[in-house]
């Protein structure tokens, strides 16, 4: 089997008026594995996720969908696309969307068993105007995989979903990277990406800042956030040189720090009394700015500048 | 893994297009609220303008050319909601945006679109059909029905056009507004649909696709149509044309292409922009000469003249009367005088007249009567005096007198001569009355299209109406049939006229 990427961008630029939206991306999605695009708003994770798609074409740069031009029907024909903001007819029935989608594709699912995979029997035949936004979402993950496609993009699929549903849907995505299938994925939960990608890309200003293992960006975070009940004066706190930032809310102090174990010590020596100690990894959007900041414009690959 | 392409067969694609067709119209059979207003609201016009207000009913021509009138309006709503309205929302909401994404095949979108309006259109006819048949009782022969649908079918496509580009440049919710802002108008001032009584409106009406329309499904139910069948073809294609290229162009801009694979922007060869600029000139000019000749040939008819004993069938080919094929009329007298009803009689210097002339022959039920009265303008002996009740039984009643220039006497009305008038400039006379509107009507060739039409008020004083020939729209000059003066307003009317001339 070909060694050459199922999709990847080369340079991409893409200037929308005075908006950069990519300024030299370059990424590529092997074989068998789950890409996590990663970053905050207006990073350019669409642009590059519709250059894939052949919706627009690079101003300079290429775009790349098995070897050939995104736009071409046959790279179209071997891949899945769930988008986000989509509104589809409210009066047809999912089993019809799922099995229209299907009829384009050479060697598709039939339609009830995509259904059936998704556990979606109940709403099958309902109009889908009628069906909650969890459902509706699970309904375009099913048009998204009916053509049993070889690459999936997947723009935030559980956006919307409940607890279950989202345990069921990651499971599903499981089992078709145990098929084979390849994905791109863009999400803003960071323990999605934590607990299905292979590899994280993560985007800012139109570039590539991060990339590599769940584990090598979750190295990048190194910030934690302290929460606790102390009677300690909010200034002394902040007068501690490991502190970066402090809050009070209702009480619990938050206090945000790169060495933690340093911060505790301190906290328990100087407060007997301190309760309610709670030390949490920082959330994806402290990771965002940790690894935006440290990369204000400039540097591809993985921790080159921090 | 890489021939993908070649395990899509030809049937399966084909599979894609029908099942693509199939889902459109699901979609437009789950939405009462488009296929309702689409389909009922031009049938229900139509029974209440053309059958129970317009007295379209029984065998009569009147009555089978209200159905291809109406029909003309009821083509013209699939077209430009389904697309039109559809298109804007569908590409707002992001549906445009999945369906470049997924590997539909090429132009499927539009195909499936297309087909939907054709159906729309096709029982949109045939319910008028049935209410003509089962409601008016106007008998339809099998070649009426096949040539009205037929023409119907694919008449809508002009309209599609423009509901495409329409689609493509409006906010979804604005756009059931402004495509009514554009439907209403265009339907209505094609003049198939209602007389128009103003002079220049009448004169753009080839301006409007819905005209051209109307008179060929006119023509297919075997009625009097005016203008050339090539003219009508060339500016319904031209507008096809013209706006499906210029909606391909701002979808285009949008990054939706219907056809296939997305433009790139920028990219485009220079062979693509000249078969571009080659395809937008050639519909430009198919539009023009559809409506330039379409003004130049869009002549006189008359719809108060037609007789109920005209042979209307269908089965026969649709007779062209169009001005050319018409023999020329007889050259008019050299002496300019047509009447001065001083000489104890009604009767004109030459011709059959005056007349008065009701519509019952429609199934109006207006009255008239003329006599001579003493006491005529500047002093003559007497005039001629014209009263009546305008009746308010069919939809264009219209009574008054009647003068045939070049008639013959116990000849039915379709088959009166035409004279030459071309080398006149005023239809000259002297009139007065109660005070209301009156209307001048010169009838040419063409039956039952709007004839040449001239308003004046008949005040209490003796005043002069000079009706300027060359200045009416559509009439024409060298064959007149017919000049009626009387009134279409419903109400007793009583007025007299003196001293007609003709210079």
């Amino acid at each position: 089997m070909s060694q050459s990427p199922l999709a990847r961008l080369n340079d991409a630029h893409k200037r929308y008026g005075p908006v950069t939206a990519l300024d030299g991306l370059d990424l590529q999605v092997n074989r068998g594995e789950m890409l996590a695009l990663l970053g905050p708003n207006g990073a350019g994770k669409s642009t590059a996720i519709s250059l894939l798609l052949g919706l627009q074409t690079p101003d300079r740069g290429s775009a790349e969908l098995f070897g050939d031009a995104p736009q071409s029907l046959d790279a179209r024909r071997r891949m899945g696309v769930m988008m986000q903001e989509v509104n589809l007819s409210p009066v047809l029935h999912p089993r019809e969307m799922v099995a229209q989608v299907a009829s384009y594709y050479p060697t598709p699912y039939r339609a009830g068993e995509v259904i059936e995979r998704l556990s979606l029997e109940k709403i099958a035949d309902r109009p889908y105007g009628k069906l909650s936004g969890g459902q509706k979402r699970q309904v375009q993950f099913g048009m998204a995989i009916a053509g049993r496609p070889e690459l999936l993009f997947l723009d935030e699929p559980t956006v919307g979903l409940d607890v279950n549903a989202r345990e069921a849907l990651w499971q599903v995505l499981r089992d078709l990277i145990h098929e084979g299938v390849s994905i791109v994925l863009t999400t803003h939960y960071l323990e999605e990406a934590e607990a299905l990608a292979d590899r994280v890309a993560v985007v800012t200003h139109g570039k590539l800042v991060a990339g590599g293992s769940v584990d090598e960006i979750r190295a990048y975070v190194t910030r934690k956030n302290i929460l606790c009940r102390t009677a300690l004066a909010r200034e002394q706190i902040a007068a501690w040189p490991e502190v970066q930032e402090l809050r009070e809310d209702s009480g619990v102090k938050h206090i945000t720090t790169r060495d933690a174990e340093a911060v505790l010590r301190r906290l328990l020596a100087a407060d007997a009394q301190v309760r309610d100690i709670e030390v949490k990894r920082a959330g994806l959007a402290e990771a965002f700015a940790e690894i935006t900041s440290a990369n204000p414009a400039a540097g591809n690959g993985a921790g080159n500048s921090r | 893994m890489n021939d993908t392409g070649s395990l899509m067969t030809g049937g399966r694609v084909l599979a894609a297009y029908l099942g693509d067709m199939r889902l459109e119209l699901t979609k437009m059979a789950r939405t009462p609220a488009f296929a309702v207003p689409t389909i009922l609201f031009p049938a229900l016009f139509y029974l209440l303008f053309g059958i129970v207000m317009g007295g379209g009913r029984g065998d009569g021509p009147f009555a089978v050319q209200a159905l291809a009138r109406w029909s003309m309006f009821g083509t013209m709503a699939p077209g430009l909601f389904g697309f039109g309205v559809s298109l804007a929302f569908e590409r707002e909401n992001g549906q445009m945006i999945l369906r470049q994404a997924l590997p539909m095949p090429a132009g499927s979108y539009l195909i499936a679109r297309m087909i939907n309006a054709m159906v729309f259109v096709a029982i949109s006819t045939l319910l008028m059909l049935a209410l003509a048949m089962f409601v008016g009782h106007v008998p339809m022969s099998a070649g009426q029905v096949l040539r009205l649908l037929l023409v119907n079918v694919t008449g809508v496509l002009p309209f599609c056009a423009i509901g495409l580009f329409m689609g493509s440049m409006i906010s979804g919710q604005a756009a059931p507004a402004i495509i009514n802002i554009i439907y209403l108008p265009m339907a209505f001032l094609s003049g198939v649909l209602f007389p128009i009584p103003n002079k220049f409106l009448q004169q753009i009406q080839p301006v409007w696709p819905s005209y051209h329309l109307g008179q060929l499904t006119l023509g297919a139910v075997g009625g009097t149509w005016a203008g050339e069948l090539s003219h009508h073809v060339a500016a319904l294609v031209g507008v096809t044309v013209l706006f499906f290229v210029l909606a391909m162009r701002k979808l285009g801009n949008r990054g939706i292409s219907l056809l296939g694979r997305p433009r790139a922007p920028g990219a485009a060869s220079p062979l693509r922009r000249a078969v571009n600029l080659v395809v937008l000139a050639t519909a430009i000019g198919l539009l023009l000469l559809g409506v330039m000749g379409g003004t130049a040939s869009h002549s006189a008819a008359n719809v108060a003249a037609t007789s109920k004993g005209e042979s209307v069938d269908g089965s026969a080919a649709p007779p062209v009367a169009d001005s050319s094929t018409s023999p020329l009329g007889v050259a008019a007298p050299e002496s300019p005088v047509i009447a001065e009803f001083d000489d104890g009689s009604t009767r004109a210097a030459y011709g059959i007249g005056f007349t008065a002339t009701d519509d019952k022959s429609r199934g109006g039920n207006s009255t008239v009567s003329q006599r001579l009265v003493e006491g005529g303008a500047d002093h003559t002996r007497a005039a001629l005096e014209v009263s009546g009740d305008v009746g308010t039984a069919i939809q264009y009643p219209f009574v008054g007198t009647s003068f045939l220039p070049n008639g013959q006497p116990q000849v039915d009305f379709l088959k009166q001569g035409f004279m030459d008038y071309s080398t006149r400039h005023t239809l000259r006379f002297r009139a007065r009355g109660d005070g209301k509107n009156y209307l001048v009507v010169i009838m040419g060739p063409q039956v039952d299209a709007i004839p040449g039409m001239y308003g004046f008020v008949a005040g209490p004083e003796w005043q002069e109406v000079r009706v300027p020939l060359h200045d009416l729209g559509g009439v024409d000059l060298q064959r007149v049939k017919a000049i009626s003066i009387g009134s279409m307003t419903p109400g007793e009317f009583r007025f007299q006229i003196d001293g007609v001339r003709i210079e």
